[in-house]
């Protein structure tokens, strides 16, 4: 009896405080393995970028850095900066359309009692579940007969199919989440229904937009599949450009990687900003 | 990084479609279609006619090399086509296969990163912080960053798994049927572990340390509490997290085409790769319209589960 529980108390003889340090040792190594886990392949592709063709292959920690990848993608045949201009545009186009009319559709959707409201709002959830392809296969045809295919429009149209959704889904959150006496207040001093919006409302779901908007700032920037479907040579998107940088032994991974990082750090720095929400966002949102 | 817990949080809170408040004055019927109208157009421009329009097309002959306008009706023929085929059947199998692997690799993996970061130490903050970053990057990069890493000449993992079990040295991993479709898990499961992480931590910090104490002086072992205690208060949130993790497997498509392209063979070839490779490789719209219905009827099966989880508490 004494003695098993001196074993469990101290095994290995070790003093309490000994079995203390120990176990603050193994804590340490478990969380450095974890944001090994999470941050390697990330730094890997970030020191890529940096080298030279012959350290690339020889998968060297230290090296002499370089910035020729950089050159290298920007100009022909790459010529990324084209293809950049096209992500930010559709990118911020997207976002542009879905979040005034996403705002304005779940203000509705969350301060308003009309019949059929719960049925609408569900009918808008369950159009995050349309698998892709059923939207591509129309839109692909009816693009190519209008001249639209390999535009930026193109891509702006059948993004919204699910930014907006989404957004809606998000931001009614947002409206839900805020204490309605304070446009009640502002109601009462005399205020009409869209000035109270415009003065109240709309300032305090601030954080709101912008996160819905990053959000569908990041699913546009992302992208690949309708991309891929949709453009051919002038409108690629930075995911589908990335493609076009192989050699004979397959991809170039030192410019896949230089172009990867200019894909990667804005969307790594918007989620930074917004990290709060990233975790309900995805729950809302990961369906699409 | 404390977990957000607003109104669209289902995991926390009872109901998104519970009316949230009481009504208030100030609602002009006029008003309210004004602003729902432009949204409402575009969703349904955006996705109703698609849906629409996909649904007569499947029922066409429609072979884009042949005609550029679509063909004749022929009734249910490509539904039927869709249960011989044996490229599709495959699909299906890979995806079944694939939802299993990315499912249980990514609850096994996020389980195990929110254990290890549990305590509140400094460290541990700070590798939170860190664990949203491999979901944000594009699915692309995720697809050629781990093909990068795998490649068996010069991949770093690939080294690395060969320098630890010399068997595998220089082992393609891509080059083989099963370990192809655990690599293009991996990738997922890189991106979406670390999330779900999170979200239990967020459910694990609502146990509160007295419970593990009492248990422990009791003379509950570790495993004890983590079988009795840890693991029942953390199983709504592995529910719905195992539910996103299926739809996003459903979907699997970016890092198939980045990294094996569907091979070897047909071995990789998911369920949306085969129905794109259909519609916009063979060109055959009529019958990959009636294979994208059939994802739409299998979409509903999970979409139903989905729903009834956010909408049960009311």
């Amino acid at each position: 009896m004494q003695s098993s529980v001196n074993r469990s108390s101290s095994p290995r003889g070790l003093s309490p405080l000994a079995r203390k340090r120990l176990g603050q040792g193994v804590d340490i190594i478990a969380t450095l393995v974890v944001i090994f886990f999470v941050m390697f392949p990330l730094v890997w592709m970030i020191l890529a970028a940096f080298k030279n063709e012959i350290d690339v292959y020889s998968s060297r920690l230290f090296f002499q850095p370089t910035l020729d990848n950089f050159r290298a993608v920007f100009a022909s045949p790459t010529l990324l900066g084209s293809h950049t201009w096209i992500s930010v545009l559709v990118s911020f186009l997207t976002v542009a359309i879905t979040i005034p009319l996403g705002a304005a559709a779940s203000y509705v959707l969350s301060r308003h009692r009309f019949k059929g409201r719960d049925s609408l709002f569900l009918l808008i959830l369950i159009t995050q579940f349309v698998p892709a392809v059923v939207v591509a296969i129309p839109f692909f045809n009816l693009f190519r007969t209008l001249g639209l295919i390999d535009t930026p429009i193109a891509l702006v149209i059948v993004y919204l199919s699910f930014t907006l959704p989404y957004a809606i889904w998000m931001l009614r959150g947002f409206f839900d989440s805020l204490p309605v006496e304070v446009e009640e207040a502002a109601f009462i001093d005399g205020c009409n229904e869209l000035q109270t919006l415009r003065y109240v409302t709309l300032p305090l779901v601030m954080p709101g937009l912008i996160v819905a908007g990053v959000f569908a700032f990041i699913s546009a920037w992302n992208e690949y599949f309708f991309a891929l479907i949709l453009t051919k040579s002038d409108s690629l998107t930075l995911p589908i450009a990335i493609q076009t940088i192989s050699g004979p032994r397959g991809p170039v991974w030192e410019q896949v990687s230089a172009a990867g990082i200019i894909v990667m750090v804005p969307i790594l720095v918007m989620s930074l900003f917004i990290r709060k929400y990233f975790v309900e966002g995805i729950t809302v949102g990961a369906v699409k | 990084m404390d977990i957000p817990q607003t109104s669209a949080d289902p995991v926390t809170e009872k109901s998104v479609l519970l009316p949230a408040q009481k009504p208030w004055k100030p609602q002009s019927a006029s008003l309210r279609w004004v602003m729902l109208a432009p949204a409402l157009v575009v969703i349904g421009a955006t996705i109703l006619y698609p849906l629409a329009s996909s649904f007569v097309t499947s029922f066409r002959d429609w072979r884009l090399i042949n005609s550029p306008t679509p063909g004749p009706f022929v009734g249910f023929d490509n539904y039927a086509r869709a249960f011989t085929d044996a490229n599709f059947l495959n699909s299906l199998k890979v995806s079944g296969i694939y939802m299993f692997i990315s499912v249980v690799l990514t609850l096994l993996i996020g389980l195990g990163i929110a254990l290890l970061l549990s305590k509140p130490t400094k460290l541990n903050t700070f590798a939170r912080t860190l664990l949203i970053f491999p979901f944000a990057v594009a699915p692309v990069l995720k697809g050629y960053s781990w093909k990068f890493m795998l490649n068996p000449e010069y991949g770093v993992y690939a080294k690395m798994i060969g320098d630890v079990f010399d068997p595998l040295k220089g082992y393609v991993w891509l080059g083989h049927e099963f370990s192809a479709l655990v690599a293009i898990a991996m990738s997922e499961v890189w991106g979406w572990a670390p999330l779900f992480a999170l979200m239990f931590i967020g459910a694990l910090g609502s146990i509160s340390p007295e419970i593990n104490e009492a248990a422990k002086v009791d003379g509950a072992t570790n495993f004890h509490i983590f079988r009795k205690i840890t693991l029942p208060l953390l199983a709504p949130v592995i529910y719905i997290v195992a539910l996103l993790k299926v739809i996003s497997a459903f979907k699997m498509f970016d890092q198939v085409a980045v990294m094996t392209g569907g091979g070897p063979g047909d071995s990789t070839q998911t369920l949306y790769f085969h129905v794109f490779q259909t519609a916009f490789r063979n060109l055959d719209m009529g019958y990959a319209s009636a294979l994208s219905y059939i994802l739409v009827a299998l979409m509903g099966v999970i979409a139903t589960f989905y729903v009834r989880t956010l909408m049960k508490g009311d």
